[in-house]
């Protein structure tokens, strides 16, 4: 082969090269913004707060190298992590999975042609939209030992319990509060029921399949990835838990995590921890103990996913 | 189709982990935004921290009056911008610091004062992240007596060498107040305002239940015989009114066990929460929570409503209670009926916080300090308006709040002040004032008890049980801190 060939066969190759070359680098450019905010704002404080979790930290001194005496402290001595740790999964666990089958129950509700279903759908989500601090306090009022519910309660002859004031009682009545903010999962559950194909419902009927039957063999696995994604993060923001217990517990008892430290969540300890007793370094090993455990219940989760969510197509 | 919820594992388990980490992240990253607003730990009731809606600086103009006498070596030809940040946000205290700062203008026309309201939550918060970054910060700060804790940890200037300069020494103050702003000898703000705990009783309910009116509980004793005739109680347990409970006003086990003899820590700092005195203490207000039955108790609370007439001693719900003086304010203001079965309103009267049997009375006198935050570079100016505010402004200060001022000699001969019968009841009281307990390895120490309490009160423990877990406790975190 003559050299003047090679050159002709090689050309359009290395035109290609260049050109995706070219092409990838005015991507990164387009994403650069997003990489440099992602460096410099998400991945170096993570970086920063897991430094200091092996360090004494008061924001004003430079921090002083301490090892493991952080996570030490908290595995082997600190009452207050396993009480909020404890706490935390209480509410993770009774609170996540009412969440889902009732904004389940709603979307499947909304999803049928019923009069006025718009207003319903904007109703369920006002809550939502609503300013977080404003809405807890009216709930403080609902849910006072005197208040709505219990007055409501008590037309019907049940005398209800204290509510906030109760530290059996205090995390129940997070839930129910908590139960006012479905208005999301419901809109996330509306959207993956509008994408189950219709012709598979008329396939059934053909075959004589009564509702149930259609719920459970159509309905369920086809939104199976909705339910997924929606235990994901409902779990995820259940361990994150801090607004309502916060604000919850100054204001029924002035002490963040009371009555009997029954609304101590994870991220109130941190926060108390970080910002009240200015121990930055013990919050950052804090934050970086939920944060492994929150890793561990994901992936735990993708794993058994694989025998349970179907992805259609 | 199932096209849009179609998420590849990869997809799914990316998603789903950057949506942890950031939020997760970010809630221990140092520096960043603001946090949420918290009520106050330190000793004023939640009466004064009902956020003002103006939030943004207020500048007051320069009146260029001839400064009169002042009572402390001043300066006025130091000239500047003084950066204020306090969190009295209601009407009442806004108006009243307002007032302080135009009569601090009036003597000082060439320093200029800008105030700024800042939720008792967040002030600290936003001074210490000033401090670390090295701007921002304001010149004067209001603290309290974590003030301590704030000059361990370098965030506060060092005003020794200025106080001495000026001759400013303990002998003006209550001793409790000088104390608390004071580290190893040296000053680290100027105390400004306190307040003393007093037992509050309604006189007519006193008369009603066939009690003297004119006499209040004198001890734990007394309490208890006087709750007897005092206490309403529905058949079904539910509290129609209380004559006592130890946890109901503004106090706690801290100063009941100080009421018995008992201390937190000894001289050298060596936690001693399991003395036998602070256990006896809590033992006592578990004899009460039982008295009423601890559910009662949390429904009858949750009746309550804020400072006002509907709150819990105003309201007649409560016969008797601890707090601190300034809640006279609040009295004098709504002025409640509080009348006999016969229609003669008697009010309310004062008494010593009820000590045990055989002990001395004690209480907490808290209060505040202006703190100049290291890194100001004002501190000349905010020094002049510091000794301003405390030597001159409290006195305004304290007929619009009922605050004590921290100047022995304005508390106990302003003629405002005292021209209330009640006043020179509230200077004899602070003769049994203390100041809070402060552990250097454990600033925070006494919130061992809060859990210790509730462990009681709840019948999970017993007071030695739990109070033997707090020691623990204590001990853990300061060999924790000591390293």
């Amino acid at each position: 082969m003559k050299p003047s060939e090679v050159e002709a066969t090689a050309r359009p190759r290395s035109g290609i090269v260049t050109h995706w070359r070219r092409e990838a680098i005015v991507g990164y450019l387009f994403a650069l913004p997003w990489i440099i905010h992602f460096l410099a704002l998400t991945v170096g404080p993570m970086a920063f707060s897991l430094y200091a979790s092996f360090t004494s930290y008061n924001i004003v001194n430079p921090p002083r190298w301490i090892g493991i005496d952080n996570y030490r402290f908290i595995f082997l001595s600190d009452d207050r992590f396993r009480i909020a740790l404890y706490n935390t999964l209480y509410y993770v666990i009774i609170k996540t999975p009412i969440v889902i089958v009732l904004s389940l129950i709603f979307a499947v509700l909304l999803n049928n042609p019923i009069p006025g279903k718009r207003i319903f759908r904007t109703i369920y989500y006002l809550p939502t939209v609503i300013t977080g601090v404003a809405a807890i306090f009216l709930w403080i009022w609902v849910l006072n030992p005197a208040g709505l519910l219990n007055r409501g309660l008590a037309l019907i002859g049940i005398r209800g319990p204290n509510w906030f004031y109760d530290p059996a009682w205090s995390k129940p009545g997070l839930v129910v509060m908590s139960l006012w903010y479905i208005g999301s999962p419901i809109l996330i559950f509306l959207a993956g029921l509008q994408d189950v194909p219709q012709h598979l419902y008329e396939a059934a009927d053909i075959d004589g399949a009564g509702t149930w039957a259609k719920f459970r063999a159509i309905t369920i696995p086809l939104l199976s990835p909705t339910i997924f994604f929606q235990i994901v993060t409902q779990i995820i923001g259940a361990f994150q838990v801090f607004n309502t217990a916060f604000v919850v517990s100054i204001t029924a008892h002035t002490t963040a995590g009371d009555p009997a430290q029954s609304l101590l969540f994870y991220a109130v300890y941190l926060y108390l921890r970080g910002f009240r007793q200015l121990q930055m370094g013990f919050a950052s090993a804090l934050a970086w103990i939920l944060f492994v455990i929150v890793l561990v219940i994901t992936v735990i989760q993708v794993r058994l996913s694989e025998r349970w969510v179907y992805y259609a197509g | 189709m199932t096209g849009k919820f179609r998420l590849s594992r990869r997809q799914f388990v990316g998603a789903a982990l950057a949506a942890l980490a950031v939020p997760v992240i970010q809630a221990c990253t140092p520096i960043g935004t603001p946090v949420p607003g918290t009520q106050p730990e330190a000793t004023q009731p939640p009466l004064d921290t009902t956020p003002s809606p103006e939030t943004e600086p207020t500048t007051l103009p320069e009146t260029g009056q001839e400064p009169s006498e002042l009572p402390y070596t001043g300066r006025t030809d130091v000239s500047g911008q003084i950066e204020f940040w306090h969190f009295w946000g209601s009407p009442l205290r806004r108006n009243a610091i307002r007032r302080v700062i135009a009569g601090f203008n009036e003597q000082y026309p060439e320093i200029q004062v800008t105030e700024t309201f800042v939720p008792f939550g967040d002030i600290w918060t936003r001074a210490i992240a000033a401090v670390a970054a090295g701007s921002g910060m304001p010149d004067v700060l209001v603290d309290t007596v974590q003030l301590f804790d704030r000059a361990q940890n370098n965030i506060m200037t060092n005003l020794q060498d200025l106080a001495e300069r000026d001759n400013i020494t303990e002998a003006d103050f209550w001793p409790h107040a000088w104390s608390q702003a004071n580290v190893d000898g040296n000053l680290y703000g100027l105390p400004y305002e306190t307040d003393i705990r007093v037992l509050y009783y309604n006189k007519a309910q006193f008369a009603d239940a066939g009690l003297d009116p004119e006499v209040a509980p004198a001890d734990w004793d007394a309490l208890w015989t006087a709750a007897d005739s005092l206490d309403i109680i529905a058949a079904n347990g539910s509290i129609e009114r209380m004559g006592f409970h130890p946890l109901i006003g503004n106090i706690g086990l801290d100063q009941w066990a100080w009421c018995n003899g008992g201390e937190w820590q000894a001289e050298d700092g060596t936690p001693t929460i399991n003395a036998p005195e602070n256990v006896e203490a809590l033992a006592w207000i578990q004899q009460w929570s039982d008295r009423y039955g601890k559910p009662n108790v949390d429904a009858f609370q949750g009746t309550f409503g804020p400072p006002g007439l509907q709150d819990r001693f105003m309201s007649g719900k409560m016969s008797s209670l601890v707090d601190i003086q300034g809640y006279t304010s609040f009295l004098n203001f709504f002025n409640p009926n509080l009348s006999t079965e016969e229609g003669e309103n008697l009010g309310y009267g004062l008494g010593a916080i009820p000590p045990a049997p055989g002990h001395e009375p004690a209480a907490l006198s808290g209060g505040f300090a202006l703190a100049n935050p290291r890194g100001s570079q004002q501190t000349e100016a905010m020094w002049e308006f510091a000794k301003y505010a405390v030597y001159v402004g409290q006195a305004s200060w304290a007929r619009d709040t009922y605050a004590v001022p921290t100047v022995q000699d304005l508390a106990r001969n302003d003629p405002v002040l005292n021209a209330d019968p009640r006043w020179s009841f509230f200077i004899e009281a602070m003769d049994y004032g203390r100041p809070g307990v402060f552990n250097p390895f454990y600033p925070n120490m006494l919130e061992v008890l809060g859990p210790a309490v509730d462990a009681v009160l709840s019948g999970s423990m017993t007071p030695q049980e739990a109070l033997d877990d707090a020691q623990r406790r204590a001990e853990e975190e300061i060999a924790r801190a000591r390293g």
